[in-house]
């Protein structure tokens, strides 16, 4: 299985993780690891169970069994904001941007610890809450810089491109200072020059930053060039792991993909 | 015009220009300010559709008549006391009731405001039930608003002796309520403007995303309805304030939905728009009484049912014209579907 390689400890560590809905069992038992400072790929064919063990990984979804470990601590069925809180934050396949809200808005909602964010702070401190204000604005527009948003920081971010959109969320998750960012296909709906920039901002904050990446993707060509371990899923389980080369001369993936009745390779993006 | 053509249309000036009927007017107008303060709170800038508003004007009115009358606490203390239960009462009803999607949690407030009432029906013993609620059976000086009407009495005095010899009985309600819609305006706006706010508008926009950057929004959701209560709990006690018996239809559903009339005319997330609509609101609804049509086919009742259908008119034509309101973000109402 995918436990094999991993030298280190793992930042992340699922192990035998089920979830259910009805009669649909959904994730099958499905085990693996993401080592510190990697990007990890987790591919599979369409209903392979991908979205949901994101879903029960980052706290949205009530595991039925199973253990979550992110740096060390049991997070299983946790919520979902204590688990941001520890450094795992996730985007959504289908962009979450806060459309009636500014694009530094977005931005500057993601910062963790603001005391701004309690009642009585906002009443009895208020020099303490315009301070980390002030700090968090600043972040905000570094990143948008970094990002080329800086000019649409007062637009309303319903107004930005579907691209432009990836790229804010993405830019929103850092604010929340992530030890590992999980990516629910990051490059589905954008176009491809868009897609690399993406590509070279995730390789440049590993790089920078330190940031772990778990991304799911269909786009083979990406998974193979970008990721430095891949995780295959299908039926609800975890099928194989390793590295790009390894997984893609494995029989029980090509099978996968090929063979019996679960679809074609790649195929289905957008669908969802 | 072929009505007026056809039909003598008259209006009666006698009493429309008395400045007494229309600060009557301003002072429910301003005391539905407060309650829609809650519901642009509610709804405007946290997403969630509170349709009990009604009940937490009850509990506030109830609480503070009980705790005066019955348990015997002084006016100033039984006031903020009241406020405290009825924000306490809105905790535990948000506690269940906002883990629920968005248009179960406005049916679950509304079956809540209408169980709060029928309570208030029915629980005789405590609330006086239609009969309706204001002294001590035993003694008719204990009534919760004795305090309050000496106060008042005295403020009308001092008004009497400097600027206006004959200002109406509840002339000093109308200037608390008034300085309380202010204090609150400004108040709300402030929050609104701070980190605690940026979180409620992100919860109105994708719940999801808020809980996926690290906020509790549960605990944002309760605190935004905790606040909600505090407002409609003071819009309860002054409207029972302004009258001399608390009875349960005082806190009928139309009242919120009269609220809910007051933030749509105003317009939605923004807190200075509701003072507007609160007033254009009333002014019209009040206004069109001075309507006067030739008796038979225009009976009193007839009329009265066509003053609600002119204000619904307007309410329709200006969602037609203009719908977000009067002050409300046309882009905001377009980019939040």
């Amino acid at each position: 299985m995918s436990e094999e390689s991993a030298n280190g400890k793992a930042l992340l560590d699922v192990r035998d993780v089920f979830k259910h809905f009805g009669g649909i069992q959904a994730v099958n038992g499905a085990s693996f690891r993401v080592p510190p400072g990697s990007i990890t790929a987790l591919i599979g064919p369409n209903g392979a169970g991908k979205t949901t063990l994101f879903n029960v990984v980052t706290g949205f979804y009530r595991g039925d069994r199973g253990s979550v470990r992110f740096d060390g601590e049991n997070v299983f069925r946790d919520a979902p904001y204590d688990i941001a809180r520890k450094g795992m934050v996730r985007t959504f396949q289908i962009t979450k941007s806060l459309a009636a809200m500014p694009v530094i808005d977005n931005m500057t909602l993601a910062a963790p610890e603001q005391p701004g964010e309690r009642l009585q702070n906002v009443i009895f401190q208020p020099r303490a809450v315009r301070r980390r204000d002030r700090e968090v604005h600043e972040q905000a527009i570094e990143l948008l810089e970094i990002f080329n948003l800086a000019k649409l920081a007062d637009d309303y971010a319903g107004t930005l491109s579907g691209g432009q959109r990836k790229l804010l969320e993405l830019a929103r998750a850092l604010m929340a200072r992530p030890k590992l960012l999980l990516l629910d296909e990051p490059m589905a709906g954008i176009n491809p020059t868009l897609g690399r920039r993406l590509l070279d901002h995730m390789e440049r904050l590993r790089r920078e930053e330190g940031v772990t990446f778990l991304f799911i993707e269909h786009d083979m060509e990406v998974v193979m060039n970008h990721s430095d371990r891949v995780v295959v899923m299908a039926e609800g389980k975890v099928i194989a792991g390793g590295e790009p080369h390894e997984v893609r001369q494995d029989p029980k993936v090509i099978d996968a993909y090929l063979g019996g009745s679960v679809g074609s390779p790649g195929g289905g993006r957008g669908k969802k | 015009m072929r009505l007026a053509g056809d039909i003598p249309v008259a209006v009666t000036f006698t009493e429309f220009t008395q400045p007494e009927f229309w600060i009557s007017v301003g002072l429910i107008a301003g005391i539905y300010t407060l309650v829609a303060l809650g519901l642009q709170l509610n709804t405007g800038f946290t997403g969630i559709v509170n349709f009990g508003q009604a009940a937490f004007m009850a509990v506030g009115a109830y609480a503070m008549a009980i705790l005066i009358v019955d348990v015997g606490i002084n006016f100033w203390l039984a006031l903020p006391l009241a406020i405290l239960i009825t924000m306490g009462f809105g905790v535990l009803i948000g506690l269940p009731a906002l883990r629920l999607r968005a248009d179960y949690f406005a049916i679950a407030t509304i079956a809540m405001a209408e169980v709060v009432r029928v309570i208030a029906q029915n629980a005789r013993g405590l609330t006086g039930g239609n009969q309706g609620f204001a002294c001590a059976e035993d003694d008719a000086s204990n009534c919760y608003f004795s305090t309050w009407r000496d106060l008042s009495n005295s403020i009308n005095d001092f008004v009497e002796s400097t600027f206006w010899s004959d200002p109406p009985s509840f002339f000093p309600l109308f200037l608390v309520v008034w300085l309380v819609v202010i204090i609150a305006t400004v108040g709300m706006t402030y929050l609104q403007g701070s980190p605690w706010g940026r979180v409620l508008r992100a919860i109105r926009e994708d719940e999801d995303a808020a809980r996926a950057l690290g906020k509790n929004t549960l605990r944002f959701k309760l605190q935004s309805l905790a606040i909600s209560a505090l407002l409609g709990s003071l819009g309860g006690a002054f409207l029972a304030l302004n009258l001399s018996t608390i009875h349960p239809i005082v806190f009928e559903p139309l009242v919120t939905f009269f609220a809910f009339s007051v933030l749509i005319l105003g317009g939605l997330a923004n807190y200075k728009a509701v003072a507007v609509g609160a007033i254009l609101f009333w002014f019209v609804l009040e206004g069109t009484r001075f309507i006067e049509l030739p008796d038979p086919p225009f009976t009193e009742t007839r009329i009265a049912a066509l003053r609600l259908a002119i204000t619904g008119g307007l309410l329709i034509g200006l969602m037609a014209f203009r719908p977000q309101g009067m002050f409300g973000k046309r882009q905001e109402m377009v980019l939040g579907e």
